[in-house]
C-alpha cells in the first residue's frame, strides 16, 4: 500500500496502462497528474503543450498512430479543446484515448463552476469518475480498455477533492511498463476521419460511403447495455426507505451519513446502467441522486422516466458551493444538530507574493488611471476590490482581444490596454495580437514575461529556459515573435526599474500605433530570486494612509499591538527589498 | 481502550508547513496500521490564503474525505483567525490547540472589512472547549526559527498529549526533512516537548 493523492494515482494508472504519450496544459486541480507522470515514469513521453486544444490534438495523433495516449487539463481547458474533442468523438480509435479532466468542484481554486460531464452528453462519449485514489488508478486503466473496446475517447473526471485527497493505493511493484501499438492507422478516407461520413444529403447512404461510417451510437448503446454488469458500477441493496444514486466523493459522504441507505455507486457516470437504476428504484420508497457539480446524472436519469429527487433538495451552484456530508445530513437526517460558523471572522483575499512583477504594473496602471484588462494570471489579483487596477478580466489569453474590441468600439479615443502573462500569450493571446495587427488596430499590450506559468505553480512555456523537452535553440523569443507579427512599437523593460517601466507604459499608451511592452522579471517564488535588503516603516513618519498596503504586497500588514494600537508594518522575513512600497509612500516613511 | 480513530482539522495560512505536518503525522499512523484519508484544501495559488487539512485515521476504512461539522476531535491551528473559523466543527468534548500567531487578513489590511473588536485569543479560550494556546513569541529560541517551525513544535505537543513515542516521531522527522534542516527541526521538536510538559497539565 502507498499513500497517494488522486493526481499521483492517476499518473500511476497511466504507467500501468502503458501510456505512450501524455500531453496537455496546466490547470488546478489536475496539473500534478502531468508532474507525477513526468517525474516518476520517464518511459512516457510528456509535454506541456501551448494550450489544451493543441495538447488534445497531440494525444489524438498519438492514438491514431496506435498508442495509448492521454491529455490532461482542467474543465475550462476542455472548453478550449472542445473542437478537437468533437472531431475525435465518433471516430474510430486505434490506441486508447483518455482525457483526464479536473473539475474545480466547490470553486476551491476559484475558477468557473463547470462540469465536464456536459461534454459526455454533448459528444456522446463515456465519463468515468473515481471516488478515492485507489479508484483513480484503477479507473484510469479501465478508461483505456473502454476506449479501445468501444472505440471512443473517454473522459476521466477528477475533482478538486479527489486530486487533493491522499489515501492508500495497492501498488504491485512487480508491474513493469508495457507499451504496445494496438492497431495502426489505415491510409484511406475511412472511419478515423471524423463522423462526417454520415452526411445529411441524398445519396450518402451509398454503401461505399456507409461502410466508412463509424457507427458510434451503436457502440454507446452497447456500452450502456454492458455497463449493467460492470464491476465499477455497484448496487448495494440495504434498507428500503432511502435509495441513492451517486458517484465520486459524494458516494462516501452518502455512506457516512446514511449507513442504511441502498446505494447505486457509479464508476461510469455516462452512459447510465438503466437496469441497475430501475432495480434500485423498485427496491426503495424514495430515490435520491447525490452528485457534485451540475444536475447531470439527475437529468439523464429523469430522461429514462425514473423519478428521482435531486436539485429540488440539493441546490446547485451558486446556491451551493462545495458539496459536503453536512448538506446530506441537514436534508435527510431528522433532527440533525445545526452548527454555525462564528460571525464576523474576516475573509482572506489572496495576495501577491512580495516582490512580484505584477505589482509594479498594477501600481503604474492605477496611478495613471489607465484602463486595462487583465488576463488569467497571477496578476488578476489586481482586479480585486483592494487594488482595482483592472476593470476587466475574462478567460485565458483573452485580454489582448478584449482591449482591441473596446478600442474599436470607442474609435480608439480612449486607449484600453491588455495585460497578459507569457503563458497566456503563447496559449491563445498571440492570436489576439495577430488579429489586431491585420485589422489595423492601435492597441497596447503588456506582456509579463516571468518565464513560467506562475499561477499554476511555475510550469514552463515556449519562452522559458527550462522544460521537459527544453533545448536552448528551440526557445521562442517574445520580442522577436511580436516583431515578426508586425507590432510597430516594442520595448522590453525590467520590472524593478520603476521609472523606466512607468515611462515605457505611458509611451506605449500614448503611441499612435500598436505597441507592446514586455516586462521582464522571473517569478520571484518559482525561481527563488536572491533577496535584497528588507524595507521598514518609520512609525514616526507614517500617517497610516495605507497607500502602501494597497499595492498588494504580502509583506505589508496592519498589525494590532497588545495595547490595541494599530501599526502598518513590513514583515522583514517576507520582504524581498524590491522597493515598490517606497514609491507609494508620500511621507517618506518607507526606507531600506 | 484501543484508539479506533480520530478526526483532526489542521488549519493555518500558506507557508506554515501544514502539508508537511499532516505528512509526518500520516507516516506515524501508517506505522501503527491505521487507515487514513487526508484532504488538503488550498485556495488560490497565491500566498496569504487559508489552508485547511482534514485528517482522519481509523481502524475501519475512512469514508468521507471531509469531516462533518461537529465530528472534529482535535483542531490544530497555526493562526488564530483560522482557529475561529473551525471552532464550530468540534465535538462537544473536542480539543483546540492553537498558536496565537495572527496574519491580518488582506480584507482588514485594506479596510474592506473591520477586524473583530474582541481579542481572538480570548474568543478561543471562551469557546467552551478545552483549549491549549501556544504563544510563539514567548517560546522563541536561538536554536531554531519558531516562526518557520511551529509545525514541528505542534507535532511534539500533539505527540506528548496523545502519549505517542517521541523517539518514533523524531525518527519520522529525520527521514522526511532535507538533511540540512534535520538539526533545527529536532531542536524545534524538543522545544515542543518541553512546552507540552510544562503546560499540558491544564487540559
Ligand atoms: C483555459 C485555461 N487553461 C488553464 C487555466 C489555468 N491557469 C490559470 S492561470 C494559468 C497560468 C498563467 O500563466 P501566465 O499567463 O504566464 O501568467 P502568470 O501567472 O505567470 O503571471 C493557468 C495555466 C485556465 N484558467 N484556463
Ligand atoms: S507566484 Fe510569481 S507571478 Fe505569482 S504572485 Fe508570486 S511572484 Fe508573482
Ligand atoms: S504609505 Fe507611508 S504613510 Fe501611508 S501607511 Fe504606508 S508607510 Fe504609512
Ligand atoms: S520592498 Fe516593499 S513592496 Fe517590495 S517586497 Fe518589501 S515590503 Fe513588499
Amino acid at each position: 500500500m502507498k499513500m497517494m493523492n488522486g493526481n499521483e494515482a492517476v499518473a500511476r494508472g497511466a504507467f500501468e496502462a502503458g501510456v505512450k504519450v501524455a500531453s496537455g496544459f496546466p490547470g488546478t486541480p489536475s496539473t500534478e497528474v502531468m508532474d507525477y507522470t513526468q517525474q516518476r515514469y520517464p518511459e512516457i513521453y510528456c509535454e506541456w503543450s501551448t494550450n489544451e486544444k493543441v495538447g488534445l490534438e497531440v494525444a489524438i495523433g498519438a492514438s491514431f498512430a496506435g498508442y495509448r495516449s492521454l491529455a490532461v487539463m482542467k474543465t475550462v481547458g476542455l472548453h478550449v479543446a472542445a473542437d478537437a474533442l468533437g472531431g475525435a468523438a465518433g471516430s474510430q480509435i486505434n490506441g486508447g484515448l483518455v482525457l483526464v479532466v479536473g473539475d474545480d468542484v466547490g470553486r476551491i481554486a476559484g475558477d468557473d463552476y463547470n462540469d465536464v460531464r456536459h461534454y459526455g452528453n454533448m459528444f456522446n462519449i463515456p465519463v468515468l469518475e473515481p471516488s478515492d485514489s485507489q479508484e483513480a488508478k484503477d479507473l484510469m486503466i479501465r478508461a483505456f480498455e473502454i476506449s479501445e473496446e468501444y472505440s471512443t475517447p473517454v473522459i476521466l473526471k477528477i475533482t478538486s477533492v479527489i486530486c487533493k485527497t491522499t489515501s492508500a493505493v495497492a501498488i504491485d511493484d512487480n508491474i513493469t511498463y508495457k507499451v504496445n501499438c494496438r492497431q495502426k492507422y489505415k491510409v484511406s478516407f475511412s472511419k478515423v476521419i471524423m463522423t462526417t461520413m454520415m452526411m445529411n444529403a441524398k445519396g450518402s447512404e451509398h454503401p461505399k460511403l456507409t461502410k466508412c461510417f463509424n457507427d458510434f451510437p451503436a457502440h454507446m448503446r452497447q456500452l450502456a447495455a454492458d455497463s449493467n454488469d460492470f464491476d465499477i458500477n455497484k448496487l448495494e441493496l440495504n434498507g428500503k426507505k432511502i435509495g441513492v444514486i451517486t458517484a465520486g466523493t459524494p458516494y462516501f459522504y452518502t455512506k457516512e451519513v446514511l449507513p442504511d441507505a441502498s446505494i447505486l455507486k457509479l464508476g461510469m457516470v455516462m452512459p447510465l446502467p438503466e437496469k441497475l437504476i430501475r432495480q434500485l428504484a423498485e427496491h426503495v420508497e424514495k430515490l435520491y441522486v447525490i452528485e457534485d457539480g451540475h444536475d447531470i446524472m439527475e437529468k439523464n436519469i429523469k430522461d429514462l422516466g425514473v423519478k428521482v429527487i435531486g436539485k429540488e433538495l440539493f441546490p446547485k451552484f451558486p446556491d451551493m458551493m462545495r458539496f459536503t456530508p453536512d448538506i446530506i445530513e441537514e436534508k435527510l437526517v431528522p433532527d440533525a444538530p445545526k452548527r454555525t460558523l462564528m460571525e464576523g471572522i474576516p475573509f482572506r483575499l489572496p495576495v501577491s507574493c512580495a516582490g512580484c512583477s505584477h505589482l509594479f504594473i498594477s501600481q503604474i496602471l492605477r496611478n495613471h488611471k489607465i484602463k486595462a484588462a487583465a488576463d488569467v494570471t497571477c496578476g488578476l489579483i489586481g482586479c480585486f476590490p483592494h487594488m482595482e487596477s483592472y476593470s476587466l478580466q475574462k478567460c485565458m489569453g483573452s485580454s489582448i482581444a478584449l482591449a482591441h474590441g473596446y478600442n474599436v468600439a470607442t474609435d480608439h479615443k480612449e486607449k484600453f490596454v491588455g495585460m497578459i502573462g507569457d503563458g497566456g500569450f503563447w496559449a491563445t493571446g498571440i492570436n489576439g495580437l495577430m488579429n489586431l495587427i491585420f485589422n489595423d488596430s492601435q492597441s497596447t499590450t503588456i506582456i509579463v514575461d516571468n518565464s513560467c506559468l506562475a499561477m499554476t505553480g511555475g510550469q514552463h512555456v515556449a519562452s522559458s529556459e527550462f522544460g521537459f523537452n527544453y533545448k536552448p535553440e528551440n526557445k521562442l523569443e517574445i520580442a522577436k515573435v511580436c516583431e515578426a507579427i508586425g507590432v510597430k512599437d516594442i520595448v522590453t523593460v525590467d520590472a524593478y526599474e520603476f521609472e523606466n517601466l512607468e515611462k515605457a507604459i505611458l509611451n506605449a499608451v500614448k503611441s499612435e500605433t500598436n505597441s507592446v511592452v514586455i516586462v521582464q522579471k522571473p517569478c520571484v517564488t518559482k525561481f527563488k530570486l536572491p533577496k535584497g535588503d528588507a524595507y521598514s516603516i518609520d512609525q514616526e513618519l507614517c500617517t497610516q494612509c495605507r497607500k502602501c498596503i494597497n499595492i498588494g504586497c504580502l509583506a505589508i500588514e496592519s498589525k494590532k499591538g497588545t495595547d490595541g494600537k494599530v501599526e502598518i508594518v513590513i514583515n522583514e522575513d517576507l520582504c524581498v527589498g524590491c522597493g515598490l512600497c517606497s514609491t507609494a509612500c508620500k511621507f517618506d516613511a518607507i526606507n531600506s | 481502550m484501543q484508539d479506533t480513530g480520530k478526526n483532526i482539522i489542521i488549519a493555518g495560512v500558506g507557508g506554515q508547513g501544514i502539508l508537511l505536518f499532516s505528512n509526518l503525522l500520516s507516516k506515524y499512523y501508517m506505522k501503527l496500521g491505521y487507515e487514513l484519508k487526508i484532504s488538503d484544501v488550498i485556495g488560490l495559488g497565491q500566498r496569504g490564503g487559508g489552508v485547511e487539512s482534514h485528517f482522519r485515521y481509523s481502524t475501519k476504512p475512512v469514508l468521507s474525505p471531509f469531516i462533518k461539522a461537529g465530528d472534529v476531535d482535535y483542531l490544530l491551528s497555526f493562526e488564530q483567525t483560522e482557529t475561529l473559523r473551525y471552532l464550530h466543527c468540534l465535538k462537544e468534548d473536542g480539543i483546540v490547540f492553537s498558536s496565537t500567531f495572527e496574519l491580518t487578513t488582506s480584507s482588514v489590511n485594506t479596510r474592506l472589512e473591520k477586524d473583530m473588536p474582541e481579542s481572538k485569543t480570548e474568543l478561543i479560550k471562551q469557546s467552551g472547549k478545552k483549549t491549549f494556546i501556544i504563544d510563539p513569541e514567548e517560546n522563541k529560541s536561538p536554536d531554531f526559527d519558531i516562526s518557520k517551525m511551529m509545525n514541528i513544535v505542534m507535532l511534539a505537543i500533539y505527540a506528548e498529549f496523545r502519549g505517542y513515542s517521541h523517539e518514533e516521531m523524531m525518527q519520522i522527522v529525520r527521514e522526511s526533512v532535507p538533511e540540512k534542516f534535520v538539526a533545527g527541526n529536532l531542536k524545534a521538536y524538543e522545544k515542543g516537548i518541553s512546552i507540552a510538559r510544562a503546560e499540558l497539565t491544564d487540559i
